[in-house]
C-alpha cells in the first residue's frame, strides 16, 4: 500500500494544496519552516486524529481539513478528516471503482465510542495499524525516534511483526478460558475464584449422596451405579425384544396357515404330510451354529457364491471405469483452444492498416489486397482449428456417453443384486458383501457340508415332482405350486431369523440375570433410590472432566502456537535488523536483537549483549532506523504503510549517514519511503538517483509534483 | 495415528505458514510421543480448535 497523495486545506501553512508521492524513494526538501514537518504530521493526524489542533489550524480560521489517498493491490483508500470537528470519511474502492468499504463518523484521537472502534477496526483491516503510538513507533521516524518500550506497545508491536490478526486468536483463547472458567473454579492460569462452578457442585452433590465416607464410597457407588444402569438399559431392551419376538411368532403363524391353505388347494388331499424343511432342521443344528460363529448367515442360500462373485465382478467393473473417465477428462482438458482474441485483433489491425493506407492514399490497393489475403488465411486457419476442436470434443462427448451407459448398466446390476441379497436375507452393502466373500472363501468346506446336509436345492427339485416321482398334473391352477413353494421358502427364512432372534434373546436374558446377581452381591449397599441420581451425577462429572481436559489442552496448544509463531517472526525481524545495523555501523556491531518486551540490545562481542541505553544518540538512532526498515521488509501482508523519515539523520556522522542513506534507498525499492529533509546534499543525490522530489519553500508551498512534470523537482535542484 | 491426525487435510494445514499451521505441527509432534489416552485428548482439542478457527474465518460471532 503506498501513499499516493496528501490533500491539505487550511492545514498549517498549506491553504489548498495536493502533494503527490510515488512508489519507491520520495524526498520532500525545503528550508526550515517550509512545512515539511507539518506535511509529515498530516499523515498520522488524518489517520488517527490529533490533540495539537492549534498547531495546524491557521489563525483566524475555523477550518482545518486534510485527506490521504492510498493505493495498492487493486484498491484505493481515501481518508478525509476535518480536524476541527474530527469528522472522518473513509472509502475503499476496488480497481473498478466499486465501493468495498465505507465509514463516516466522528473519531477523535482518544475516542472510545462504538463509532471509534468501528473506524479503528476498519483501519486495522485495511492498513494494519489503527493506533497513533504504534504508527509513530514503526512507520514514522523523527528527530527523536520513539522507543519500543512499554507493555502495551510491545504487545502491539509483536502483533504487527507477526502480521496476523493476533487479536482474533486472543479472542479464541479468551473464549476457551471463559468456557473453562464457567465449568470449574480451579484452573492453571491463575484465575481461581472462591465461588464453586458446575464441576465443584457436581462433586459436592456426589459426596453428599455418598454420606460421610464421601471419597472412598465413590468407588463402590460407581460400580453399583453402573450395574444398576446396565440392568435398567438391558431390561428396557429385553422388553422391546420380547414384544418384537411375539409379533414375529404371530406373523409366522399367519404365513404358515396361508401356506397350508394354498397347499391344501393345490396338492392332492392324500399326499402325506411333508417332512420338516431340511433348511429348518439344519438351521437349529450344529452346522448352523458353526456358520453363525464364523460370521456367516445361519441358513446361507445355495446361490451365495454366485451372488458374491457377481458382486465382485460389478465392483471390479465400476473400478475399471474410473480410469477411462479420468483419461477422458484429461483429454477434454487438453483439447487446444482457438486463439480467437488474437486472431480478431490481427484482422482488426490489418483492416486499420488498410484504412490508413486508403486515407493517406498510399498504395491502397496493394496493401488492401495483402490485408485481405492475410485476413482470409488467419480466419481460415482459425475456422479449421475450431472445427478440429469441435470434432475432438464431440468424440469425447460420445465416449463419455458410452462410458456413462456402461456405468449406469453396472449400477443397475448392483441395485438388482442388492435387491436379491435383501430378499435372501443377506447384507446388501458393498462392505458387508466383501466381508462375506472373505468368510465364504475361508469357510468354504463348512458351507459345502451345510448344503450337502440340507439335501438337493429346492429350485432343482420342484415340490410338484418330489411326491413319489409322479408329476402331478394341475392344468386348472398352474400357479398354485409355485406360490406354495415361494411361501414355503419365505416361511423357512422367517423361521431361521426367528431362531436367531430367540438365541439373542436368551443371551440377553442370561446377561441380565448375571448383572442382577452381581448387583445383589455388591458390598456397597447404597439404597436403590440413590443409585439412579448418583449415576447421572457421575456421568455428568465425567463429561465435565473430559470437557475441562479438552479445553485445557486446546488452550495450551493455542497459547504455545501463538507464542511460537510470534517468536519465529521476531527471529526474522532480529535477523533483518541485525544485518542492517551491522551495515550502518560498518560491521562494528555484529547483531541486534529484541527481547520479549521488544527492547533492543546490541552484541558488543561474541558473548556480551548490551542494552541500547548505553550507547550514543547516533547509535540509538541507527538501531531504531534499522528496526523500522527491517519491519517494513518483514511485514509482507499487503497492508504496510510508507516509511516516513523526518530529518532522521541529524545525529549520524557522515560515514553512517552515507550508509544509512544507502539502506533507506534499498528499503524503498520494495515499498515506499518518504524522506523529509532540509539537507541540500540530499537534494543533489536525489537528482542523481532520480528520486521523486517534492520541493517546499518558505514562501510558497504550492504543489509542483503533478504527474506530468515529474522531473521538475530534480531540475529545480540541479 | 488417529483418523483426524492422519488425514490429508491435517497434512495440508501443517504446511501453512500461519498460527494454525504452527498449531497443527505442534499437535503432530505431540502425537508422535503420546499414548492412546493422550492421543484421544489431543485429537479432541485439535478438532475443537480447528472448528473455532473455521468459525472465525466464516465470521461467526
Amino acid at each position: 500500500m503506498i501513499l499516493r497523495s496528501v490533500e491539505l486545506e487550511n492545514f498549517g501553512r498549506f491553504r489548498g494544496q495536493t502533494v503527490e508521492f510515488r512508489r519507491g524513494m520520495n524526498l520532500v526538501i525545503g528550508p526550515n519552516e517550509a512545512g515539511k514537518s507539518t506535511l509529515a504530521e498530516a499523515v498520522p493526524a488524518v489517520l488517527f486524529g490529533s490533540d495539537r489542533l492549534e498547531k495546524f489550524k491557521p489563525w483566524g480560521r475555523n477550518a482545518c481539513n486534510a485527506a490521504l489517498f492510498f493505493e495498492g493491490h487493486g484498491r484505493t483508500i481515501q481518508i478525509k478528516r476535518n480536524l476541527v470537528t474530527d469528522d472522518v470519511e473513509l472509502v475503499e474502492k476496488d480497481d473498478l471503482y466499486h465501493v468495498r468499504a465505507q465509514f463516516s463518523g466522528k473519531v477523535p484521537l482518544r475516542g472510545r465510542s462504538a463509532t471509534c472502534r468501528e473506524y479503528r477496526d476498519l483501519l486495522e483491516s485495511l492498513l494494519g495499524v489503527s493506533d497513533d503510538g504504534l504508527f509513530r513507533a514503526t512507520y514514522f521516524f523523527g528527530h527523536h525516534p520513539q522507543e519500543w518500550s512499554g507493555d502495551e506497545l510491545a504487545q502491539k508491536l509483536r502483533t504487527l511483526v507477526s502480521g496476523t490478526a493476533e487479536a482474533d486468536y486472543a479472542e479464541i483463547l479468551d473464549r476457551f478460558l471463559e468456557e473453562h472458567f464457567a465449568l470449574t473454579r480451579s484452573n492453571p492460569w491463575g484465575r481461581d475464584k472462591q465461588r464453586d462452578r458446575e464441576y465443584e457442585e457436581v462433586c459436592e452433590q456426589l459426596a453428599q449422596q455418598g454420606g460421610a465416607e464421601a471419597v472412598p464410597v465413590f468407588v463402590e457407588l460407581d460400580n453399583a451405579a453402573e450395574l444398576a444402569e446396565q440392568i435398567e438399559t438391558l431390561s428396557g431392551e429385553l422388553e422391546n425384544d420380547h414384544q418384537e419376538y411375539a409379533k414375529g411368532l404371530r406373523y409366522i403363524e399367519r404365513v404358515r396357515r396361508q401356506t397350508e391353505e394354498r397347499a391344501g388347494t393345490a396338492a392332492v388331499a392324500e399326499t402325506p404330510p411333508s417332512p420338516p424343511s431340511p433348511a429348518a432342521s439344519a438351521d437349529s443344528g450344529p452346522l448352523a451354529e458353526r456358520l453363525a460363529a464364523a460370521g456367516l448367515p445361519r441358513n446361507p442360500p445355495r446361490e451365495l457364491p454366485e451372488l458374491l462373485s457377481e458382486a465382485a465382478d460389478i465392483r471390479q467393473e465400476l473400478a475399471t471405469l474410473q480410469q477411462p473417465f479420468a483419461a477422458l477428462a484429461s483429454r477434454e482438458k487438453h483439447v487446444p483452444q482457438v486463439p480467437w482474441v488474437m486472431l480478431v485483433s490481427l484482422v482488426a489491425a490489418l483492416l486499420v492498416v488498410a484504412a490508413v493506407a486508403w486515407w493517406q492514399e498510399f498504395q491502397f490497393l496493394r496493401i488492401a489486397a495483402v490485408a485481405a489475403v492475410c485476413n482470409g488465411m488467419l480466419l481460415g486457419w482459425g475456422g479449421w482449428r475450431q472445427m478440429a476442436r469441435n470434432k475432438a470434443l464431440a468424440e469425447c462427448d460420445k465416449e463419455r456417453r458410452r462410458l456413462d451407459q456402461k456405468k449406469h448398466a453396472a449400477q443397475q446390476r448392483q441395485a438388482d443384486l442388492s435387491e436379491r441379497c435383501e430378499t435372501l436375507g443377506l447384507p446388501s452393502s458393498a462392505i458387508d458383501l466383501v466381508r462375506l466373500q472373505k468368510q465364504v472363501a475361508v469357510h468354504h468346506d463348512l458351507l459345502a457340508s451345510f448344503w450337502s446336509e440340507s439335501g438337493p436345492p429346492d429350485v432343482d427339485v420342484p415340490a410338484s415332482t418330489d411326491r413319489g416321482g409322479t408329476e402331478v398334473a394341475e392344468p386348472d391352477v398352474p400357479q398354485a405350486p409355485d406360490a406354495a413353494e415361494a411361501s414355503g421358502e419365505e416361511l423357512a427364512l422367517l423361521e431361521a431369523r426367528m431362531a436367531e432372534f430367540e438365541a439373542e434373546l436368551k443371551r440377553k436374558d442370561d446377561r441380565l440375570q448375571e448383572l442382577k446377581r452381581q448387583l445383589a452381591e455388591s458390598p456397597a449397599g447404597p439404597s436403590r433410590q440413590n443409585v439412579a441420581p448418583a449415576t447421572k451425577l457421575l456421568a455428568r462429572k465425567r463429561d465435565l472432566e473430559e470437557r475441562i481436559a479438552v479445553l485445557r489442552k486446546a488452550i495450551d496448544l493455542l497459547a504455545e502456537a501463538v507464542d511460537e509463531f510470534g517468536r519465529s517472526h521476531l527471529v526474522r525481524l532480529n535477523d533483518e535488523a541485525g544485518k542492517l545495523f551491522a551495515k550502518i555501523t560498518a560491521g562494528r556491531y555484529a547483531a541486534l536483537k529484541l527481547d520479549e518486551n521488544m527492547a533492543p540490545s546490541i552484541q558488543v562481542d561474541s558473548r556480551r549483549w548490551m542494552s541500547c541505553e548505553n550507547f550514543s544518540r547516533g547509535t540509538v538512532d541507527a538501531i531504531y532506523l534499522a528496526l523500522r526498515v527491517a519491519l517494513a521488509k518483514v511485514r509482507n501482508d499487503g497492508r504496510s504503510l510508507p516509511l516516513m523519515l523526518d530529518d532522521p539523520f541529524v545525529h549520524l556522522d557522515q560515514k553512517r549517514l552515507a550508509t544509512a542513506l544507502n539502506l533507506v534507498d534499498l528499503a524503498a525499492a520494495d515499498g515506499q519511503l518518504i524522506l523529509f529533509s532540509h539537507n541540500i546534499e540530499l537534494g543533489k543525490r536525489a537528482a542523481r538517483e532520480r528520486w521523486h522530489v517534492v520541493p517546499l519553500d518558505g514562501d510558497s508551498v504550492a504543489a509542483r509534483t503533478e504527474e506530468g512534470d515529474e522531473h521538475v523537482g530534480q531540475l529545480h535542484l540541479l | 495415528m488417529t483418523n483426524l491426525l492422519g488425514s490429508s487435510d491435517i497434512e495440508a494445514l501443517a504446511r501453512e505458514e500461519s498460527v494454525r499451521g504452527v498449531l497443527v505441527r505442534m499437535a503432530l509432534q505431540q502425537a508422535e510421543r503420546a499414548d492412546r489416552e493422550e492421543l484421544v485428548l489431543l485429537e479432541k482439542a485439535l478438532a475443537l480448535l480447528l472448528s473455532r478457527f473455521q468459525s472465525m474465518e466464516d465470521g461467526a460471532p
